[in-house]
């Protein structure tokens, strides 16, 4: 990671400003970026460091600043100028055709053509997989040019993203929280593909709020913060601590005390539970498990193999095909979802928005979206806006929900980190003794993260029950008692989580174990 | 910093609210005196011969019975079920149904109060009461009818309303032109005067005042259908469904039962337009003529933002211009179907800044 200062500036930013109504997104920025190098923007939600590489991919127009591209000032007026001159964006949520193939996908609008007797165009297809794979096989990405990119994996997916920008000669490649959606050895992979890039010449730039992959991977990186730039630092020489303290402008307690003591009796037993989809096709095949009280029961899992589906049934979402579910030792199986909320099941939902939340409606109708028709809230069905009201207060007072307008905002405009506090401050105030909660920190930043385990913690020692389903075995190891690791809806393996360990659990994950 | 931005657009929303139907009727009279200008009559003089036709502005001269007054009680009369219809549209769109259906809803709540209390010589005390009931009841089941095929069978709302329509349309057509039909004006015999939804006074100077009923239910279930909405549980459920389905029934609110009571509300109230429709503005159905009132009530119900007290003021506005249309026909000489010109770009220019709004909010 040594010596890249020397090389050639390939990226330089001048005092990039851009303001959105009401918003200073960029405030003077000026970076640069030399040859060859992994680079690596640091930042917490809101930072502003999407909107700097989108102006760097030419979607938006900085209101000042210069950008240099090899020493050249240009002006982009769309991501397509960009392109032709090498810069490449993968983007959180990639943008494939699901029913075409790898190669397809990636000759999408450069298609080469053959005439056919002379005359007819046609897509010289063979020659587009001939190239895909040679690609493919020089920066070891291992992807089949012939595959459907709909049965592909989300990662395979990355790296057809990655062999687009590659095909299409890009030699700056921007990669947006490449890591979000990966299991751990898929992070690795992704790892060695980035350096392979490296070493081939390319320049990475990574967007990121994950302290350890930078330190990993980048050699330098730039820390915003509310839209600045506040240090750029040597990767090398600079140790984690100080990044996440620049990165949040303050030291951050990333370390979350947990209490030992002994489980309750069991509040959740899940028994011999099969779930059925379209098709007869089981996402949960015979799962048990118990939660006890004062527990956390971690289910860990590449995205799609069961998890949410068990906690969909759980809450009644979807029905068991067999077994049962009982609650405090009472057989809830064809319950309700309202019954189920009476009886004690708190859920906070992987979707906030389409789920969690009615996002057109007030902040303080969301905080009694579930108990808007018993008292205080309502009287013979009439409802008491005031008691809404002195409820949201409440609520947003304890938890320090912010938003615009107070109890009275529409939920839509707020800040997912807080969106998702209000559901936390939700559903933990019902004081139900089985809280479930799904992907509870995703796409939260450091302290809105460290804010939510903090909870789920206090929950515990109260004695409640806690089902977890996370993506990201970190926050698993840092939170659950016990771990389940599910793999095509099976539960491979249940045990204590000192038991277990990071490698373990990842190779079960992808049911190579 | 996106969700900051929103934060930021968080005013402009709310201004929007104000903002569209504003526009919208701006830009409605600046294209209608285009039109004017375009085919050479005074735009003014054109305008204000709709609220003379309304009785909202005086003519020149009455004859012996009328007054600036019988014509505004008489545009009052058309009124009542523009607005029914409309608070019919705003329930179901508030909670994500989309009632087509009011036609035909109409339609069979007026056809059964004609044939069962219409021909009868029930008092009025009686007989009026007994319309409104059957006008609510029969279109309470249709529209419920609606709601249940949608939950059980997955029938979309607007397919199952359209065909209802026809359905209706056919059934009462052929009922109508087999047994009830007046063969002078080739529409169902009149209904009687003690079943008609109205009060009816005569002045020392000879003016009958026709009071239509269906005016004051119409305005009290405005009000009645906002502190549903805005403040009662079942209200609460509906707009939670409306905004998003899958929120709502996360939150645990039974979705089926919601779809079927907002479809049940809906036609109820498409079934008292119906009434005062058939019972009160006119005395008679032609057979196999669906009301186009029911169509307009969509424009009046986007037009109000889907308000219920708002439909009041964008549904007397689109009234003066379908009731005025006679006199401004016949005063000017430009065709009265200008009306239905009008109800379609108010219609137009509301729906394309709903969807702005709404479009807007993706690009933040």
């Amino acid at each position: 990671m040594e010596g890249t200062a020397d090389r050639p500036v390939v990226v330089e930013l001048t005092g990039i400003r851009k303001q959105f109504p009401g918003v200073l997104a960029n405030d003077d920025i000026s970076l640069q970026i030399h040859q060859g190098e992994i680079f690596a923007i640091l930042g917490e939600n809101g930072a502003g460091k999407t909107t700097l590489m989108n102006i760097l991919f030419g979607l938006y127009r900085p209101d000042e600043g210069k950008i240099r591209i090899r020493g050249q000032e240009v002006e982009f007026n769309s991501p397509r100028d960009a392109t032709t001159l090498g810069i490449g964006m993968v983007h959180q949520h990639f943008k494939l055709v699901e029913n075409y193939s790898v190669t397809q996908n990636i000759i999408l609008g450069l298609e080469p053509l053959k005439k056919w007797l002379g005359l007819f165009p046609l897509v010289n297809e063979k020659e587009a997989n001939k190239e895909v794979a040679r690609l493919s096989d020089h920066y070891g990405l291992s992807v089949d040019p012939r595959l459907m990119v709909g049965q592909a994996s989300v990662s395979v997916q990355q790296r057809v993203e990655i062999l687009k920008m590659l095909y299409r000669k890009a030699d700056i490649l921007i990669l947006d929280e490449p890591t979000a959606m990966l299991a751990p050895q898929e992070i690795e992979h992704l790892i060695g593909v980035i350096h392979e890039l490296r070493r081939h010449g390319n320049t990475v730039i990574l967007i990121t709020h994950k302290l350890d992959e930078i330190k990993r991977l980048a050699d330098r990186c730039a820390v915003l913060r509310r839209g600045r730039l506040i240090d750029v630092f040597d990767v090398g020489t600079t140790d984690t601590a100080k990044m996440a303290a620049t990165m949040v402008g303050q030291a951050v307690d990333l370390e979350i005390e947990k209490e030992d003591r002994p489980f309750g009796e069991p509040v959740l037993e899940v028994e011999d539970l099969t779930v059925m989809q379209e098709k007869n096709v089981a996402a949960v095949r015979d799962v048990s498990f118990t939660v006890r009280s004062g527990e956390v029961v971690a289910l860990a899992g590449v995205a799609g193999n069961g998890q949410v589906e068990i906690v969909q049934t759980i809450y009644g979402q979807m029905k068991a095909s067999s077994g049962r579910i009982l609650l405090n030792g009472r057989d809830i199986t064809g319950h309700t979802i309202r019954t189920r909320i009476r009886e004690g099941i708190s859920y906070v939902p992987e979707d906030r928005q389409k789920t969690g939340l009615v996002v057109d409606m007030s902040l303080s109708e969301n905080l009694a979206l579930k108990t808007y028709g018993q008292l205080p809230f309502s009287k013979r069905k009439v409802l008491n806006r005031a008691a809404f009201r002195r409820h949201a207060e409440k609520l947003i007072e304890s938890y320090d929900i912010r938003s615009g307008s107070g109890e009275a905002t529409i939920v839509h405009s707020m800040s997912g980190g807080n969106q998702q506090k209000a559901i936390v401050a939700r559903e933990i105030d019902l004081g139900n003794r089985l809280i479930m909660f799904v992907q509870p920190t995703r796409g939260l930043d450091i302290a809105a993260r460290a804010h939510i385990h903090r909870q789920i913690v206090e929950e515990r020692a109260k004695g409640h029950a806690i089902l977890l389903v996370s993506l990201e075995l970190e926050e698993i190891m840092e939170l659950a008692d016990t771990i389940g690791v599910l793999y095509n809806g099976v539960l491979r393996k249940i045990a204590p989580a000192e038991e277990l360990t990071v490698e373990e659990v990842g190779k079960l994950m992808l049911g190579v174990a | 910093m996106k969700q900051e931005m929103k934060a930021k657009r968080l005013p402009r929303l709310r201004s929007s609210r104000l903002l569209i139907p504003l526009v919208s009727v701006v830009s409605t009279f600046a294209v209608l005196i285009l039109v004017f200008v375009v085919i050479g009559r005074n735009p003014l003089m054109a305008i204000y011969s709709f609220f003379q036709g309304s009785g909202l502005g005086l003519k020149p001269s009455y004859s012996k019975s009328s007054s600036m007054l019988t014509d505004f009680l008489s545009y009052l009369g058309i009124l009542s079920p523009m607005l029914l219809g409309s608070l019919g549209v705003v329930v179901g769109l508030r909670g994500g149904l989309f009632n087509i259906g009011v036609s035909g809803q109409m339609l069979t709540a007026g056809f059964l109060a004609t044939i069962l209390v219409g021909y009868s010589k029930l008092p009025p005390p009686v007989s009026i009461p007994l319309v409104l009931l059957i006008g609510l009841a029969a279109g309470a089941i249709l529209g419920a009818v609606i709601g249940w095929l949608k939950y059980r069978f997955n029938v979309h709302e607007v397919v199952s309303s359209i065909m209802f329509n026809y359905i209706v349309s056919f059934l009462t057509g052929y009922f109508i032109k087999t047994k009830y039909v007046d063969p002078i004006i080739r529409s169902s015999k009149q209904v009687a005067a003690n079943a008609k939804l109205q009060v009816i006074f005569q002045t020392s100077s000879g003016l009958k005042l026709v009071v239509p009923i269906g005016i004051f239910i119409a305005i009290g279930m405005a009000f009645l259908i906002r502190f549903y909405l805005e403040r009662m549980a079942g209200g609460f459920e509906i707009r939670m469904v409306g905004f998003n389905r899958e929120g709502a029934a996360y939150a645990g609110v039974p979705i089926r039962n919601v779809m079927i009571r907002t479809m049940l509300i809906s036609g109820a109230l498409a079934g008292l337009a119906g009434v005062t429709y058939y019972l009160g503005y006119y005395s008679t159905i032609v057979p196999k003529d669906l009301p186009s009132l029911g169509y307009d009530a969509i424009a009046v119900a986007l037009l109000g933002n889907l308000g219920p007290v708002s439909c009041i003021l964008s549904s007397a506005l689109i009234t003066i211009f379908q009731k005025g249309a006679v006199y401004m026909s016949a005063s000017t000489g430009v065709v009265r179907e200008i009306a239905s010109l009008v109800t379609g770009i108010l219609l137009l220019f509301s729906s394309l800044g709903v969807s702005m709004r709404d479009r807007s909010r993706h690009y933040d």
